[in-house]
């Protein structure tokens, strides 16, 4: 057989070295470097939105964190500040000293330091720091002392580069006398909402939000977990169901003002039936209706995520517990449920930290009042960080800039803070097969 | 269908049962009778309704929503499909070892402990213990196992698992073991050892066995049931199936003329 038969019908051998084949391989080699690149883009892109917003928020932000102080020179006796020590100890205190005219004598030994306008460059609270010192330290009563206390937005904002000549001539005048000092503004952490950008607080809105939290937790958490183990584990499956899932699909999309409008006409209602009226069901602006608006914002959310995460427990694990005689309840409470622990708490975190940043539904609701004392408990008016951010940057004054940066500061902190303790969460409970 | 007659009442006997998935008939008029102490072996090509009719034993076909039973299945001559029969506990009687070993993904401890504790048999700690040491025990796995009991049980071999989920199902105390292709996804040398251990077992239980596998049902069964298309074509002593089946449809499938 010296010569080779040829078949019409044999396909030759293929030539994986021609030129064809070259470019094919040039051809792949560059769609994926081209995706490799495309990818890295994007992800760059994202990387540099977020650096660019952390960056601004925390430029203008660290200020709000800032506080510019007086040293004021203060003789209270000599001023003729009229209280006996013995009342200091009471809680008559604040309104002794109010009375004996301290508000006045502040005033009073601001100008006799800084000069006529003296009284101008001390913020309007300043005088309940004089307080506060003087309920410490009764000794402050008989003997001069330099207190420090909080400067007016005026001088505060000159020493950021936004002042008018009038007050970078005062600024310059009090740095000359060495009177001017920065300090971390501790106000800023423990007080609430105030008229005056120096005196805002966040603590007040921070509580208002985390109490509003734990009545979302509290309430969507066990519904939404329950209902999904409902619907997956023990219900037929027929048009019934198949309605509620699609139900349950649509809220999950419906916008969130919508819940906001919702929690408003029913909790906050009022009904005339027979003569009688009936509501409101709850008080208003509380963190009670705010918690229970947003948990019906994100129960949809939970049941969803909860309902994938029961249906990715293996069937095989059910039936050995089933085999070994476990009741239905015992298999999800043993078995399933631990299971799809990760994925439920995953699909928790998602709809907590979008209830964290709501602020559609809780404006609705009154969540968005001038409130000066944190909330005391659920159904004290409170207001929510995104609220007061949203309020904070509507105000006039600038000191108010800093102060909502600041406020985002926080509001991103906290959001960090869950989504960190949900990460903690899923490893303790994931499990390695 | 011949069968010895046994002096002992039947442990399980199956009359009349049919099996539907909807309007699709499973497993049709199926009567059969297992006895303590003997392994009974289904086997059949795929589809004939053998691991449908071993699931029908333990109540197993509850679980899916379209299943129907008809007929009737005594236990002890006690009928598990009445009103009065707790499906809990039936499961507890009749244990269940499936194709894909399927341990929880908890301790060896755990895994065995499970059973007796939502059962209630252990009295205490050491009790308990005793009871998870025996079940290893007989399970053939106690040596490869006692020093990391508390070792995730998925972190075992296949043949591991496998044995371990059978003394997962003898730690409840079963009186009828039902075993769907137990080795099915195990290599031959851990099917080897399956199959011994249910020879050790065949004195304590009344073993039922689904297999593909003829050759294993001539190794470990002394009867052998033969279904095909849903029906029970021929049931009888393992070693008259093999070498004289009466059935021309048996001895095609033996013969291998389908599988």
């Amino acid at each position: 057989m010296n010569k080779p038969v040829a078949h019409a019908a044999e396909r030759r051998p293929t030539d994986w070295k021609s030129p064809a084949m070259q470019k094919r391989i040039r051809r792949r080699y560059a769609a994926e470097r081209r995706f490799r690149v495309l990818g890295a883009s994007a992800v760059i892109l994202s990387a540099t939105f977020l650096a660019f917003l952390l960056f601004t928020m925390v430029a203008q932000g660290w200020r709000g964190f800032t506080v510019t102080e007086l040293a004021l020179p203060i003789d209270l006796k000599a001023d003729g500040l009229k209280v006996e020590r013995g009342q200091l100890a009471t809680p008559a205190a604040d309104l002794a000293l109010a009375g004996a005219g301290l508000e006045d004598v502040v005033q009073n030994a601001a100008v006799r330091a800084f000069g006529p306008e003296g009284g101008d460059y001390l913020a309007p609270s300043a005088w309940v720091t004089v307080r506060e010192a003087i309920k410490r330290d009764p000794a402050m009563l008989e003997q001069r002392t330099v207190l420090h206390v909080p400067a007016a937005t005026g001088i505060d904002q000159a020493l950021a580069g936004n002042g008018d000549a009038a007050t970078d001539a005062a600024v310059a005048r009090l740095q000359k006398q060495g009177a001017i000092r920065r300090g971390f503004n501790w106000t800023f952490l423990h007080e609430s909402d105030s008229t005056d950008p120096v005196a805002v607080g966040i603590w007040g809105a921070l509580k208002g939000s985390l109490l509003t939290m734990a009545i979302t937790f509290l309430i969507a958490f066990p519904v939404g977990v329950l209902s999904a183990i409902y619907l997956e584990e023990y219900a037929p499956k027929n048009r019934w169901t198949d309605l509620i899932e699609v139900s349950i699909n649509n809220l999950a999309a419906v916008p969130s003002i919508i819940f906001g409008l919702l929690g408003l006409a029913v909790f906050l209602g009022t009904w005339e039936i027979g003569g009688r009226v009936y509501g409101p069901m709850l008080p208003r602006s509380a963190a009670l209706v705010g918690g229970v608006t947003l948990a019906l914002m994100i129960m949809p959310v939970i049941v969803i995520a909860s309902r994938n995460a029961i249906k990715g427990v293996p069937p095989s694990i059910r039936d050995a517990a089933l085999g070994i005689g476990a009741s239905p309840i015992q298999v999800v409470f043993h078995h399933v449920l631990p299971l799809a622990m990760p994925g439920i708490l995953t699909g928790t975190i998602i709809g907590m930290a979008r209830a964290l940043g709501e602020t559609a539904p809780l404006l609705l609701i009154g969540m968005r009042a001038f409130i000066v004392t944190p909330p005391q408990g659920i159904t004290d008016p409170a207001t929510v960080l995104p609220v007061q951010i949203f309020l904070w940057s509507d105000e006039v004054s600038r000191g108010f800039v800093e102060k909502t940066s600041a406020a985002i500061l926080v509001l991103l902190a906290v959001l960090l803070a869950m989504n960190g303790l949900a990460i903690y969460l899923r490893n303790k409970f994931e499990t390695r097969w | 269908m011949t069968i010895a007659p046994s002096p002992a009442p039947h442990k399980m006997s199956a009359r009349d049962v049919s099996v539907f998935y909807g309007a699709k008939q499973a497993v049709n008029n199926v009567s059969i009778d297992v006895d303590m102490d003997k392994v009974t072996a289904f086997i059949g090509p795929s589809g004939c309704g053998k691991s449908t009719f071993l699931r029908t034993l333990n109540r197993m076909n509850d679980t899916i929503a379209t299943a129907r039973v008809s007929g009737q299945i005594m236990l002890d001559g006690e009928d598990i499909y009445s009103q009065d029969m707790d499906v809990v506990q039936l499961r507890a009687r009749v244990g269940m070892v499936f194709q894909k070993p399927n341990p929880f993904p908890k301790s060896i401890f755990e895994n065995v402990a499970y059973g007796p504790r939502i059962h209630g048999l252990a009295g205490s700690k050491t009790d308990l213990e005793g009871i998870v040491e025996r079940s290893l025990k007989r399970a053939g796995l106690w040596e490869e196992v006692k020093d990391r009991l508390s070792d995730s049980g998925t972190a075992l071999s296949g043949g591991q698992q496998q044995r371990l989920c059978i003394a997962r199902a003898i730690a409840v105390d079963p009186e009828v073991i039902l075993m769907d292709e137990p080795a099915s996804a195990l290599d031959p040398i851990a099917t080897a050892k399956i199959e011994e251990l249910i020879h050790e077992l065949r004195g304590r239980y009344a073993i039922v066995i689904v297999t593909h596998n003829m050759q294993q049902a001539a190794r470990v069964s002394q009867r052998t049931a033969f279904f095909h298309l849903g029906q029970l074509v021929e049931y009888g002593e393992t070693d008259n199936i093999f070498t004289a089946p009466r059935e021309e449809r048996t001895k095609d499938y033996i013969t291998g003329r389908y599988g």
